[in-house]
């Protein structure tokens, strides 16, 4: 009678034990705080817009950090979040840069659409032609060309969407108001009128406008036309940075291309944020200019592999001479000089192997030019802090967390991250825009300034979930 | 009939997820899996060559006993920065253990030899999940064979030794790479090693002053389970990736540490035994997970994750009680201190303190047969380690979020003495 029962009610004593078994863990609460996610709006330039590798199309559009971050609000509240996608027909936007493998010298192949390149890969013995064919992009381009000469792109049909960001604008080119005083050589009146025909120079600009708008609107005045309840922006960075890639070389043709002064900044920025907060009612946070020192675009070339390089050629070349600044004259170049990732070209074309053929200014850097550059940097950070306290939205500290970054990595996930171009995951093939792993890892530090100012909880994402580069 | 016990056992999976603390397996008998898992300071059956075999000379029967577990694990696992819950894939393992005595019916002595898995873990996690990058899945097996001697000095003091064989081990590791092809997908390396045999031994005392109560003491050593000659294999490497990973075979060693024991049993009446015991198991011995690689793997030819494992008490406590002549009833709980420091947890041992219940029941058939059921409801506590503990430790190589596991671990043994 005893193991009859025995026998009966073990399995079952068993079964009732791993029915239960399969523990759970709640979600984590996801809540919006003090903030209003309803309706989201994101301004700024190429990195608010998700452009990477050196071009703008959808892929890049959908995984923009206002995208992600516009998924996560969803959680807390947020509503419906619309990005500003090319055309499935037109998908590959403005084109943009592929990876094709390595050299046997362990430079990576970049070729934009269209170009070609003939070196020895790596594992290889004899050079091979690589082309990057431009017919295997489905490109957004029209056929016609603004007054500034860029192509035209197709503009995005349907209401104003909500991701505003646009490639290559700063703080001077957004407010048509913003100049009053000269910036080095380009006049106050100069600058606000390039500002308020902005959408005629700037085709990413241009695809977002009305076509009756493009000689007349500033983008103050466009992003002025919603009305979030919540809004990020973050600009300011070309404010530095089409100086710092041009090697710090001012380009007459275009009034923008100085480092803009801190007068003028200062009443553009003052004049976006007192737009996105309508008058500092409407909650958002901002985020501030990294480095330029922590960018690959300016440190992946070094002095000593640009010798090594030129060594495999002629073992007698010992200096690698530059033209800085206003000199006439060529130097030899320190491990002080920036090589800007541009300058790749140049030098595997013998720039630089001589006096007489030295690398021309703007593929430099030099020591001052850097000081000047995160000087200015600093200064418009200064600035950017003081008007977020003015009209009391966050501030992300972008500067502080690439520094962070540049210095140790960043480990997400049991992966190890870093600034370092092509290895690094979070940098993009042209060494200035992020991956959109780097995108979700910069949307993570919005949401913590947003939680932190807010006393919100949307919860963060898991940036391994975005592509890094995707090698050949 | 011993070599046809081993066989029949041979064809069931190996080890188990682990049963006590860290990566060790503590289900060597089915009695004293009923019991909370006590033993050292008891005379139950044959497995008192595990427990203590200084116990064994004082083991009335001899026989073969032969007795096997499957270790039900359920976990649930939310990273810091995750979505959705993650659940384990496969994970149930069956570990096991044989024992032979032999000996004179009155004589002093007892020989035997036993088999059993003193270590193993076998864990799959869900495809995707946040820690990818750090372990897919492990399959670690280990079996131990141990001739044992034991010796009772006088009809009170007994003492015993065995001769511990690492006969079979063997590690099977699977992670991500966090590396992605023109495709997307990640790449992903598989560690495939079998240990080299060694040796180890497994001591005890044996002291029973009166009818009512028994003090035991017992110390197995630790032995360093090396793997000379691993395989690695690499899959859907990009041509790009390629060439930082090179590898195809791996070094690498896995402390199985000392455990140290003192068991106490009293028995009030014929009918009733209790049990309580105090393990100290040496985990500091496990400091780093170090690889050594015979070529490239990202670049580098080792690697070193941190474990820092600190030394770890468990405490037991148990009871049998005889019903009727054929049926006997037993219960027990547990208590497990994690070796595992907070911050330090991997996902290979997603380790916690652990409180365990258990049930177990043994019927007698006839003078020479009898059959032992047992079932252990493991409970680890909740735990969370936060990408920050991670960074300030230095452990970034794993994933920061909280783990909860539950194990059910029903098992059966059965006895034929004579």
């Amino acid at each position: 009678m005893n193991t009859f029962s025995l026998k009966k009610t073990w399995p079952a004593v068993a079964l009732l034990g791993l029915a239960a078994c399969q523990p759970e863990l709640d979600a984590p609460r996801a809540d919006k705080g003090s903030a209003d996610f309803s309706s989201y709006v994101a301004v700024g330039n190429s990195l608010t817009a998700g452009f990477q590798s050196g071009g703008l199309a959808s892929y890049g559009i959908e995984t923009s950090y206002p995208a992600i971050l516009a998924q996560q609000f969803a959680k807390a509240g947020g509503g419906n979040f619309v990005s500003p996608l090319f055309t499935d027909a037109q998908k590959d936007g403005s084109g943009y840069l592929k990876f094709f493998g390595l050299t046997n010298t362990a430079s990576p192949i970049i070729l934009s659409p269209g170009q070609s390149t003939t070196v020895i890969p790596a594992g290889e013995t004899a050079p091979r032609t690589f082309t990057n064919n431009a017919a295997d992009y489905k490109l957004a381009y029209t056929g016609n060309r603004l007054p500034s000469g860029l192509q035209e792109l197709a503009a995005f049909t349907g209401s104003q969407p909500d991701n505003l960001g646009v490639p290559g604008i700063s703080v001077l080119s957004a407010d048509a108001t913003a100049a009053s005083v000269t910036n080095v050589v380009f006049p106050s009146i100069i600058l606000n009128a390039a500002a308020r025909g902005y959408g005629s120079i700037n085709n990413y600009y241009q695809r977002l406008l009305p076509a009756a708008d493009r000689g007349t609107k500033d983008y103050v005045t466009f992003i002025g036309q919603k009305n979030p309840t919540f809004f990020t922006c973050w600009m300011g960075n070309n404010d530095v940075l089409t100086y710092a890639t041009n090697g710090a070389v001012i380009d007459a043709a275009n009034p923008f291309s100085a480092m803009t002064d801190t007068t003028n900044f200062g009443r553009g920025y003052r004049n976006i944020l007192r737009t996105m907060t309508k008058d500092g009612t409407i909650k958002g946070v901002v985020a501030n200019i990294p480095s330029v020192t922590n960018v690959p675009y300016f440190t992946t070339v070094r002095l000593a592999d640009v010798l090594a390089n030129f060594q495999r050629i002629n073992p007698a070349i010992t200096t690698v001479y530059i033209r800085e600044g206003s000199s006439t004259t060529a130097r030899a170049a320190t491990a002080n000089d920036l090589f800007l990732l541009t300058a790749q070209t140049q030098l595997g074309a013998g720039a630089g192997t001589s006096p007489t053929n030295p690398l021309p200014s703007q593929y430099v850097l030099d020591p001052t030019e850097v000081a000047a550059i995160q000087a200015r940097t600093t200064q418009l950070n200064n600035i950017i802090a003081k008007t977020a306290r003015q009209y009391k939205v966050g501030l992300v500290d972008m500067n502080a967390f690439f520094n962070t970054v540049a210095l140790g990595g960043i480990a997400i996930n049991a992966t190890a991250n870093s600034t370092a171009f092509v290895r690094g995951n979070l940098f993009s093939l042209d060494g200035i825009h992020l991956t959109s792993r780097g995108y979700a890892v910069v949307a993570n530090e919005f949401i913590k300034a947003v939680n932190s100012t807010y006393n919100a909880s949307v919860p963060q994402v898991n940036p391994n979930e975005y592509n890094a580069l995707l090698l050949p | 009939m011993n070599s046809k016990l081993l066989l029949l056992v041979g064809g069931v999976l190996l080890t188990g997820t682990a049963s006590a603390g860290g990566y060790q397996v503590t289900l060597a008998g089915q009695k004293n899996n009923g019991m909370g898992g006590v033993g050292v300071g008891l005379s139950l059956d044959q497995a008192a060559m595990f427990y203590n075999p200084g116990a064994l000379a004082m083991v009335r029967d001899r026989g073969v006993q032969v007795g096997v577990s499957a270790t039900l694990a359920r976990q649930a696992f939310r990273a810091e920065n995750g979505s959705v819950q993650r659940e384990l894939q496969n994970n149930t393992t069956t570990p096991f253990s044989l024992y032979a005595g032999f000996g004179p019916t009155e004589g002093k002595f007892r020989a035997g030899i036993a088999v059993y898995t003193p270590f193993g873990n076998k864990l799959q996690y869900a495809d995707g999940w946040e820690g990818r990058f750090a372990l897919t899945q492990i399959d670690l097996k280990s079996i131990y064979v141990q001739p044992t001697f034991s010796y009772a000095i006088t009809d009170k003091l007994s003492v015993g030794a065995g001769l511990m064989v690492l006969a079979l081990g063997s590690v099977n590791l699977q992670r991500d790479i966090p590396a992605q092809n023109a495709s997307g997908q990640f790449a992903s390396i598989e560690l495939d090693g079998d240990a080299k045999r060694k040796l180890g031994y497994n001591v005890g005392v044996f002291f029973k002053p009166s009818d009512k109560l028994s003090i035991g003491v017992s110390h197995r050593s630790k032995i360093d389970a090396v793997v000379e000659d691993g395989d690695v294999k690499f899959s859907g490497l990009s041509a790009t990736a390629t060439p930082n990973f090179q590898a195809t075979k791996f070094q690498a060693t896995l402390p199985l540490p000392a455990t140290t024991s003192i068991g106490i049993g009293v028995m009030p009446n014929e009918k009733l035994t209790l049990g309580l015991d105090v393990n100290f198991v040496e985990w500091s011995a496990y400091r780093n997970l170090d690889f050594v690689f015979d070529a490239p793997v990202n670049g580098q030819l080792t690697s070193s994750s941190k474990r820092s494992y600190k030394d770890a008490l468990t405490f037991r406590v148990g009871g049998q009680y005889q019903l009727t002549s054929g049926l006997t009833v037993r219960a027990g709980a547990a208590y497990d201190d994690s070796p595992v420091r907070d911050g330090y947890v991997t996902p290979e041992t997603p380790d916690a303190d652990r409180i365990t219940g258990t049930l177990g029941a043994s019927y007698k058939f006839g003078d020479h047969f009898s059959v032992d059921l047992s079932t252990q409801f493991i409970n680890l506590k909740e735990r969370t380690e936060t990408q920050a503990d991670l960074i300030s430790n230095g452990t970034t190589d794993r994933v920061a979020g909280t783990y909860k596991t539950r194990v059910v671990v029903p098992g059966v043994g059965l006895n034929y003495t004579f």
